[in-house]
């Protein structure tokens, strides 16, 4: 009973707030708050009042709506671009140059030999089938043949196709090695198209193509990237072009530079590619002016009389502008220039720097990516494409057992060739048309946060101009072969000007839209707006809360309280209680037995009249300190009326 | 009583309708000074000293100004845009590529119906140039160019003659068929190069003269160049000749998909002429479209790089051009949306013979926001224009819509290189003789936007936007060339004896370059939420103040001063109506007047301040005996119920 009594005592202290009831504690607030509203509901008249609750519900409710709204806008993370435009030094970029054809033609020729000769014969039979009958074919080795041949459709009788081998020394084909129906076959009649049959032969399928040239060309892409896979790297390294035939002459701004100054990189399908600026050993070049005479002028020959005649039907050379660090997917996003003229692009650097998580989706190093960058290998920094590639190649070793020649290979590994891996082109056919497959990487692969673009404009000129020709292909010559005869000419001579433009970058940045001060700012605009509150008033509804519940809590405690007094009392019966009894029911300011009375009425008076009132209590000061001056105050004014 | 009336009463006793507390104008304002929630008002109340008071008078009324300025400010900007840039990395689909020949029809094949044309421009090129033959392709040396032509009655250059003006004595031109003949020309010499060009000082101006019917306002066009002149004019009458051609005839007269088409192949696949849908372009013959939706399925690329895109080998076929229609060898390259129409004659990209093209492409979307932010529109249904073309919007489509349909009106034809619109022909002599005055005529005016099409048509609210990087290597290389003729030749199905040339094919790659999609993004740059924080930030740094204030101000400024205003008269009507009572002949007009304004009629008896002051208390308020007080709760009656007994006294009669 003494700790009781002790926590009541506590309680009290506790609660010196405005009241001991929940309308007394309503009135004190509204009458004191800062929020604007409130007020006004207890100092006007009834219907003005009822008007003002009205309007203090509806501001009220207006605030949390569009509070939520601000709050979920916030949290929408939405980003908001900064673009920029103009000249500042910047680094030059990299700038990688292949020749279109990988190897020279004279150094692959016996690798070669065997395929170039049937592809000779598979020419003849197309386009001429009755002269080429003759012809033996057994001098050819025919296993590379029967591995994946090409065969022709005839497809005049829409019902029935026939398949034709074109060398007709299979037997299945021998029905219909008439020459009658062969002879008159052309390309409206006959489609060339390529066998690919798994190991033991049983499964077959045909690769259609709408024309001869293309079914020819893939068919010797095919066959040629069989031989080069089972040479090591080093010797392909030596059958390309090596630097000093390519780079004739180079000048960075007025600084002189020769092929010394390019890296090697070596590409399966390009051959050898030389990088210029790349960063990776010493400081990348800066060019702190717009225009051709301070960016890089390079005089090259791509040597066209050596090319691989079946491998590249294009001439000229591919370039591509990219990053310092970063890797050039040159088959990608390279372009060409042509040989016999001069090319000129200036280049516009176009940044992209995203926010990053939560705000767009990237990656700044590519460590979050659940795919192993297999360029990693290179130093080269974290790009989208060589996460594209490097998902590739993993589905490929997963579904083939072997790596793709043109993409790196992860540690254990070994290229696809046809003698260790038959099955392999068939397999990696059907996984390069696979949608499903590229998807999966598309998902898998993030882009990275800083993201540079090069964009170009590429205009052309040619050159050397018929009255400079002479002297430069003699001076050229001279410097490479050191020989006074003219080893050159305008097939093979290719001029490349790469400058900045006048205005070199653009730079679009992200940031977050909305911060928190954006956010605090329009929530205490909104909140202001409607009912001119601020954190305070929060703070203060937030007190008048804690005091509801502490009244809630008295509450309870009165009514149990009460609950035991009225069992005590009827126990009791028959004698009054003393007044010390009295008053202490009534200095405990839980004994409010008249809750129903509350309301506001004049009514009220006579039922409380009613009420067993014990004579004189002594006055309960604790309430009347409450009372406000400026209450009293309004009053007078409330009465004016 | 009825329900009704007794909810009325009871509403009325409960609710009572008060006017305001305070008796004078001074009074309210003081009231409301001392109890606004706005700050500053206090201030002037219950500031010391005059000086001080009016300093606090400039303060609010600078903020209140300050806050219609900014809040002005606020409004004016509310419809701005902010723009946002986007990047992102997915499977894109791939536009709809029109590849066309830039020689529209076959010319061994469209050669009768222009033989008439070519003898004159031939003819016109020899007595005004000296130029005497041609030394073209052997193909042509063998059809016979008679020079019997003179004896013929030409028949295009009397209907559109070609004229050499001198440039020192204009207003007089000579006609080459006739020449030494001076013509009178009478009317306008329009100077096809004279806005864009000074043209150099040579003697000889070539051009032509158009005439109306009736002859008497003839419209002369010159041109700097012969070339030009000559262009022009045989393109005048090839149009005329074409118009009269129906189109399965011009189609079959053009290139067929498989001839134009010799391989192609798109995202390592295969394809063949059946993936192209045909266009057939007034000028540029057929035209065939790669991924059209004809059959519903956009095809997409989800690689980037050459290998994944279109490659296409085209053959062109130099020998079958047209020697005066067009000058250029090679085709024409446009990359669009799939439901836009290709105006390939104003945008495509030009590739040539003998080289392989690589068309990088970047996508940019963009997308804006229309009315009231900018003047565009999303599909075009609210431009008054009707959209001839089949075809999604689009502000050329417009423009050329709006021009035909005004040439149909004003020359009763339609243009050849346009679509028709419902129940028009195309213009030829034979039926308007005069079309070719008329257009020329229409066109200058829309040039120099008198027909009101510019205004009219608006921009669409979003297009796609395929930035293109075009390189060029050479094709084939010195090597393959060997080799790869004859296979080209066979799978053109031609005979294999027949030696082609490599300018006669033309390689061509398009391809995305990555697959980054950019879209540019309109969007509100203001909501209506940030208007009203930011409406909210104002009025509370500068006063304090919310719509609750504004509701206060309203409510006294307006509603209780009005009041305090109309009982003050109410008043002084009494109190003149008494006095006039009191004279003998007392007639009540003004008292029958304020009758009939029922917003007075409750104020009729009301207290003022000090009255109610002085009122005895309300009966229904009577306290009872002497209860103990319970101060507690006292409080909290007086501030109703005491309102409540000074409210019910009015209603009590």
């Amino acid at each position: 009973m003494h700790v009781k009594k002790y926590l009541l005592k506590c309680l009290h202290r506790l609660q010196k707030g405005p009241g001991y009831t929940y309308k007394e504690l309503l009135v004190w607030y509204c009458d004191n708050t800062n929020t604007h509203g409130p007020k006004r509901i207890i100092r006007e008249g009834p219907k003005k009042k009822a008007m003002w609750f009205l309007i203090t519900l509806l501001f009220a409710s207006l605030v949390c709506w569009q509070w939520g709204v601000f709050i979920k806008t916030y949290l929408s993370w939405e980003v908001s671009v900064s673009l920029s435009m103009g000249f500042k030094a910047m680094d030059f970029p990299a700038v990688t140059i292949c020749n279109a054809s990988p190897f020279r033609y004279s150094k692959v020729r016996h690798l070669l030999k065997d395929l170039d000769e049937l592809m000779e014969a598979v020419l003849a039979r197309i386009l001429a089938p009755e002269s080429s009958q003759a012809n033996a074919t057994a001098a050819m080795n025919l296993s590379m043949w029967n591995y994946t041949p090409l065969v022709l459709i005839d497809e005049r009788d829409p019902h029935h196709p026939v398949v034709l081998d074109l060398f007709a020394n299979d037997p299945t084909g021998s029905a219909s090695s008439s020459p009658g129906p062969r002879g008159a076959c052309n390309a409206q009649g006959c489609k060339v198209a390529m066998r690919l049959c798994s190991l033991n032969g049983t499964s077959c399928t045909f690769r259609n193509f709408s024309s001869a040239t293309q079914a020819v060309t893939e068919w010797y892409a095919l066959q040629a990237t069989n031989i080069f896979s089972q040479v090591p790297q080093r010797e392909l390294v030596e059958l390309g072009y090596s630097a000093e035939r390519l780079i004739l002459a180079c000048l960075f701004g007025a600084e002189p530079c020769s092929y010394r100054n390019f890296t090697s990189i070596f590409y399966p399908d390009y051959g050898n590619c030389y990088v210029f600026n790349w960063g990776m050993t010493e400081k990348a070049l800066p060019s702190a002016n717009p225009g051709t005479e301070f960016g890089l002028k390079l005089i090259l020959d791509i040597g066209q009389e050596d090319y691989v005649p079946f491998l590249a039907s294009t001439a000229g050379v591919r370039l591509m502008l990219h990053e310092q660090r970063s890797y050039p997917f040159i088959r990608e996003e390279g372009v060409d220039a042509m040989s016999g003229t001069e090319t000129s692009i200036g280049v516009l650097v176009d940044k992209l720097q995203r926010k990053g998580e939560p705000y767009s989706p990237c990656t700044v190093n590519g460590s979050d990516v659940p795919v192993q960058n297999l360029y990693g290998s290179y130093n080269t920094t974290y790009s989208i494409q060589a996460c594209l590639h490097s998902c590739f190649q993993t589905q490929m070793i997963a579904s083939c057992q072997c790596g793709h020649y043109l993409y790196p290979l992860p540690r254990g590994q070994e290229y696809c060739n046809s003698r260790d891996f038959p099955d392999w082109a068939p397999c990696y056919l059907a996984l390069r048309m696979s949608e499903a497959e590229r998807e999966t990487c598309i998902r898998m692969c993030k882009e990275s946060c800083n993201d540079t673009q090069y964009k170009m404009t590429i205009s052309m000129a040619d050159w050397p101009s018929e009255a400079s020709e002479d002297w430069i292909f003699h001076v050229l010559s001279q410097e490479r072969d050191q020989s006074t005869n003219v080893t050159l000419s305008r097939k093979g001579v290719v001029k490349l000007n790469i400058y900045f433009q006048e205005f070199n970058y653009r730079t679009i940045e992200e940031s977050a839209a909305n911060n928190i001060v954006w956010l605090l700012s329009n929530l205490g605009g909104q909140f202001g707006f409607w009912m001119g509150g601020s954190v305070l008033c929060l703070i203060e509804f937030a007190e008048i809360i804690i005091d509801f519940v502490w009244i809630t809590i008295i509450k309870l405690v009165a009514l149990a309280k009460g609950l035991r007094q009225r069992q005590a009392q009827a126990r009791y019966a028959g004698p009054p209680p003393t007044v010390a009894e009295l008053v202490e029911a009534h200095t405990n300011f839980g004994f409010q037995p008249d809750v129903g009375h509350r309301s506001p009425d004049a009514e009220a008076y006579p039922d409380e009249q009613a009420l067993p009132i014990p004579g004189t209590p002594p006055p309960n000061y604790d309430s009347l300190r409450l009372q406000p001056l400026d209450v009293v105050e309004s009053d007078s004014e409330g009465d004016a009326v | 009583m009825a329900p009704g009336e007794k909810i009325k009463a009871k509403i009325k006793k409960n609710l009572p309708v008060k006017g305001p507390q305070a008796p004078t104008i001074k009074e309210l304002m003081r009231w409301y000074c001392l109890n606004t929630n706005t700050h500053g008002c206090r201030r002037i109340v219950v500031s010391p000293g005059r000086l001080r008071r009016l300093l606090w008078i400039a303060f609010t009324l600078t903020a209140v100004g300050l806050i219609f300025w900014q809040c002005a400010l606020l409004v004016f900007s509310f419809y701005t845009v902010s723009v946002s840039i986007k990047v992102h990395f997915q499977k894109l689909d791939f536009p709809a590529v029109t590849i066309c020949n830039i020689n529209p029809y076959k010319y061994s094949v469209v050669r009768d119906l222009l033989a008439d044309l070519e003898q004159e421009t031939r003819g016109a090129l020899k007595s005004l140039y000296g130029f005497s033959e041609v030394k073209s392709r052997k193909q042509r040396d063998t059809e016979s160019w008679s020079p019997a032509w003179e004896g013929v009655r030409p028949k295009f250059l009397n209907l559109v003659p070609l004229l050499i003006f001198n440039r020192d004595e204009k207003g007089k031109a000579r006609d080459f068929l006739s020449l030494g003949r001076k013509r009178k020309i009478s009317g306008n010499i329009i100077h096809k190069a004279s806005n864009v060009v000074q043209v150099h000082e040579s003697k000889k101006v070539v051009g032509f003269q158009l005439c109306p019917n009736d002859s008497s306002d003839c419209a002369t066009y010159t041109f700097s160049s012969g070339i030009n002149a000559i262009q022009e004019w045989y393109k005048l009458h090839y149009m005329n000749i074409m118009a009269q051609v129906p189109l399965e005839k011009k189609i079959n007269m053009s290139y067929s998909a498989e001839e134009l088409l010799v391989t192609c192949f798109f995202d390592g696949m295969s394809c063949d002429a059946r993936n192209f849908t045909l266009f057939h372009h007034p000028m540029y013959g057929n035209c065939y479209t790669f991924n059209n939706r004809e059959n519903e399925t956009i095809l997409s690329t989800s690689m980037g790089g050459s290998e994944y895109g279109l490659q296409v080998i085209l053959y062109i076929n130099e020998e079958e051009y047209n020697p005066f229609l067009v000058s250029a060898t090679g085709a024409k390259v446009l990359i669009h949306r799939q439901d836009e129409y290709p105006f390939i004659e104003d945008v495509g990209t030009e590739i040539e013979t003998a080289m392989s093209t690589s068309i990088g492409m970047h996508l940019t979307e963009s997308f804006k926001l229309s009315e009231p932010y900018s003047q565009c529109t999303e599909d075009g249904s609210d431009v008054p224009i009707k959209n001839i073309y089949n075809a999604a919007y689009s502000l050329q489509i417009c423009l050329y819509s709006c021009f035909q349909t005004k040439m149909v009106e004003k020359c009763g034809c339609a243009q050849y290189s346009q679509p028709l619109p419902p129940a028009a022909n195309y213009c030829n002599y034979q039926q308007h003789p005069n079309w070719m005055y008329c257009y020329y005529q229409l066109y200058q005016a829309f040039v120099q936007e008198e027909l009101g099409c510019q205004s009219v048509c608006k921009q669409s609210c979003s297009f796609k936007e395929w930035a293109l990087t075009t390189s060029l290597a050479q094709w084939p290389s010195a090597v393959s060339e060997k080799w790869l003729l004859p296979v080209l030749t066979w799978d053109q199905g031609q005979q294999i004896n027949k030696k082609l040339n490599k300018t006669d094919w033309a390689k061509l790659l398009i391809f995305y370059k990555d697959l980054n999609q950019r879209s540019i993004m309109e969007s509100p740059a203001n909501s209506i939420e940030m208007l009203l924080s930011n409406f909210g930030g104002q009025l509370g740094l500068w006063m304090s103040c919310s719509v609750v204030c504004v509701i206060e101000i309203i409510e006294v400024f307006f509603i209780d001063s009005l009041s305090i205003v109309t009982r003050r008269q109410w008043q002084k009507a009494k109190e003149w109506w008494a006095r006039r009572k009191a004279a003998p002949s007392a007639e009540a007009p003004s008292g029958a007047q304020g009758q009939e304004n029922p917003a007075l009629e409750i104020d009729d008896d009301l207290p003022t301040f000090t009255s109610a002051l002085s009122l005895p208390p309300a009966p229904g308020a009577q306290v009872p005996g002497t209860p103990p007080p319970r101060y507690n709760t006292l409080r909290l009656e007086r501030t109703f119920s005491q309102q409540l007994a000074d409210t019910r006294l009015p209603d009590e009669p």
